[in-house]
């Protein structure tokens, strides 16, 4: 099988130098990887460790100092601000740490958001918003606001609003960061099976090494370098 | 992202915060009102001094007349009089409604006790319809081969007491004379009427009975246009001219070296009628280049006009800057409104909102603020508006028609002038808006 067909995601010499004051931060000091389709990757590190850098760069929220990065077939690097909106509207989806949703929206109209974005009419738009709603299990919920529900159901939220699209990718940043270890796990669950379901791919960012477990690959990353590659069952074995 | 959407979630965001908005939009009120109100009294000036004008004989009209040699009649140059010919050629300059010779001799009416001195003036059907006479008995001079007489309000004040010489003025007495029903004597024929006062050698000219056709509505101190005059059909004048000098020269007319008449009539003066107040000063100059003296109200208008929109200009001008502090109120509440929703603007920038729907949204939230204040604010106008003119109405006797003026166009333009500033003002706030990092969003707290 020739893997690189199936790259929906490579990152090529990638570079990522801040200005602090006189100093110069290696946020990320030549990184390259591959991530197939349908695959479901953890990044993990330490905070410091330019792993969240190395999301906001894949899902073309900054810009890279230096370096390539292709995703689902597009240089991210080349793209206007306009075209990176346009690029995460139609291919992205995205799940935050600390949920964001609109505190103004109810559950549906949120979910029901990048579909707005879209110009999709608010009543097909609002019946595949309840669709998703019922797939992660908040089918009583439609109609609450963030502020009356747990974070557990408002991750849910942003999860249904992250595949409501059905996105090529979504993206995860610390998913579970604002949540109890077993929310954590159930929430992590559902995404992994949803993912799974639709051959979706999914690049997770945490610090937990118990929740990169549910990842079939683990990028390691330390001081702005991949320094290890996991595949899942090796990963698993290690803990045991 | 549909225009529906994006003006709900403009209006959202407004009812999201209401105290904010009402208060805003309180400024923009308060300053498109002020604008309002002031033109208002800028344009309803301009309209009662326009229609002052009106009264002195109209935004349209021209009088032509002759004043080259015509009273050095002995060398008159006949080509220089005017006469019917030339009247054609004024009535077929472009503009050009109504051109109309006027024909005056002076007379002497008799009646009872009492006589006057009358200048009557023939003027054409045309031009006696076109002058926009108000009637308030009987009707305007008619298209018959008879004489008759429309005698203007004013036209009474002249008879005086023939033993005593006193006039209305005087006596402040009425003339005991009913001009439209009474029998009325007139001499055409003054010169020999004067004669034969003091040479009892002349015998008197005959006296003519001419009936009225009708009298010009208004009081005895009310100046109009024409209003000391009788008006005539300038046909039924000539005709009785004739009848009353044969071949002797009629008074007023010029003669020739012997002293002989003209067979033609010539007249001292056109009326002459323009389509539209904008083309007098065209039609004029073309009357002037054809050598005969020309005028009108319309320099006195113009005078008028560019005073008026001076004041008006200084009005909207006071009114300009409230408004000026309302759009600073708008930006304000704009600038406030996106620092607080940085991360809300960051979160719909991830998921893919447009740059452009961004900046959409801002402005018509702007906009919004705009519209509202300005509807309300012409609302609060036509309120002003009504007070000012029942209050200086009440004040001035009614001699204004309104100092406060409120046309449609002045409540379409200050309507979107109200929202033009408003989203001039939410300008730069959408811009910054728009321009936000998006990872303020993920930016975790």
């Amino acid at each position: 099988m020739d893997s690189s067909a199936q790259a929906v995601i490579q990152v090529k010499n990638l570079y990522k130098i801040f200005r602090v004051g006189e100093e110069k931060v290696r946020a990320l000091n030549g990184v390259d990887l591959t991530i197939r389709r349908g695959e479901f990757c953890a990044i993990v590190g330490t905070s410091g460790s330019g792993k969240s850098t190395m999301l906001n760069m894949l899902a073309g929220l900054e810009k890279p100092t230096k370096g390539e990065v292709i995703v689902a077939g597009e240089h991210l690097e080349r793209m206007s601000e306009n075209e990176l909106v346009r690029f995460r509207r139609e291919k992205v989806g995205f799940i935050f740490q600390s949920f964001n949703l609109l505190q103004t929206m109810n559950a549906i109209e949120n979910v029901a958001l990048p579909l707005t974005f879209r110009g999709v009419d608010k009543k097909t738009r609002e019946a595949r918003a309840e669709k998703m709603l019922k797939l992660v299990g908040l089918s009583t919920h439609t109609k609450h606001r963030p502020t009356e529900m747990s974070g557990g159901q408002q991750q849910r939220v942003g999860v249904a609003r992250a595949l409501v699209l059905d996105p090529e990718i979504i993206f995860a940043d610390e998913p579970t960061g604002n949540l109890d270890s077993r929310t954590s796990e159930e929430v992590l669950g559902l995404m992994r099976r949803v993912v799974q379901e639709n051959n979706q791919t999914m690049v997770m960012v945490t610090h937990d090494r118990h929740l990169a477990g549910f990842a079939d690959r683990i990028f390691h990353i330390s001081d702005g370098k991949i320094v290890k590659i996991e595949e899942q069952q090796e990963y698993r074995e290690d803990e045991k | 992202m549909k225009f529906s959407d994006l003006l709900r979630m403009s209006a959202s965001n407004l009812l999201r915060r209401k105290l904010r908005t009402v208060l805003t939009v309180l400024g923009v009120l308060i300053g498109t009102a002020s604008i309002v109100v002031m033109i208002s009294l800028g344009l309803g000036l301009q309209k009662s001094s326009l229609e002052q004008i009106e009264q002195y004989g109209g935004l349209t009209t021209i009088d032509v007349y002759n004043w080259t040699d015509y009273y050095s009649s002995s060398e008159t140059d006949t080509d220089a009089l005017i006469d019917d010919e030339v009247v054609e050629a004024i009535g077929a300059i472009p503009h050009v409604e109504v051109a109309s010779p006027i024909l005056s001799v002076s007379v002497m009416a008799k009646f009872g006790g009492y006589e006057a001195w009358l200048t009557v003036c023939g003027m054409s059907q045309e031009a006696l319809q076109s002058m926009d006479i108000e009637v308030s008995e009987g009707s305007l001079p008619t298209d018959s081969d008879t004489l008759e007489f429309f005698y203007g309000n004013q036209v009474i004040t002249d008879f005086y007491k023939a033993k005593t010489y006193e006039y209305y003025w005087e006596t402040g007495e009425l003339p005991d004379v009913d001009l439209m029903n009474d029998s009325i004597f007139f001499i055409f024929d003054t010169d020999a009427y004067y004669n034969s006062q003091y040479d009892s050698s002349v015998s008197a000219p005959k006296k003519y009975l001419v009936p009225a056709s009708g009298l010009m509505a208004g009081g005895v101190d009310e100046y109009k246009d024409n209003c000391y005059y009788v008006l005539a059909d300038i046909d039924a004048l000539r005709a009785q001219l004739k009848k009353v000098f044969k071949n002797s020269v009629i008074p007023g007319q010029p003669s020739t070296k012997s002293g002989k008449a003209y067979k033609d009539i010539y007249y001292e003066e056109v009326y002459v009628r323009v389509d539209d107040m904008n083309n007098v000063s065209e039609v004029m100059e073309e009357i002037q280049n054809m050598g005969y003296t020309a005028s009108s109200n319309a320099e006195w208008m113009e005078q008028t006009q560019q005073q008026m929109s001076m004041i008006q200009l200084v009005l909207g001008g006071i009114g300009a800057v409230s408004l000026f502090v309302a759009a600073i109120g708008i930006a304000n509440t704009m600038m406030m409104s996106i620092y607080e929703r940085t991360k809300e603007i960051g979160i719909i920038k991830v998921l893919g909102c447009d740059l452009k729907d961004i900046r959409t949204m801002f402005l018509m939230e702007a906009g919004f603020i705009g519209f509202f204040g300005g509807l309300i604010g012409l609302v609060l106008s036509e309120i002003i508006s009504l007070i000012i003119n029942q209050v200086a109405g009440g004040a001035s006797g009614g001699y204004y028609s309104g100092i406060s003026y409120i046309p449609i166009w002045l409540v379409g333009v200050a309507l979107v002038f109200a929202v033009l500033v408003g989203m001039l003002a939410g300008l730069f706030p959408a811009l910054r808006a728009m321009r936000l990092s998006p990872l303020a969003a993920i930016r975790n707290e």
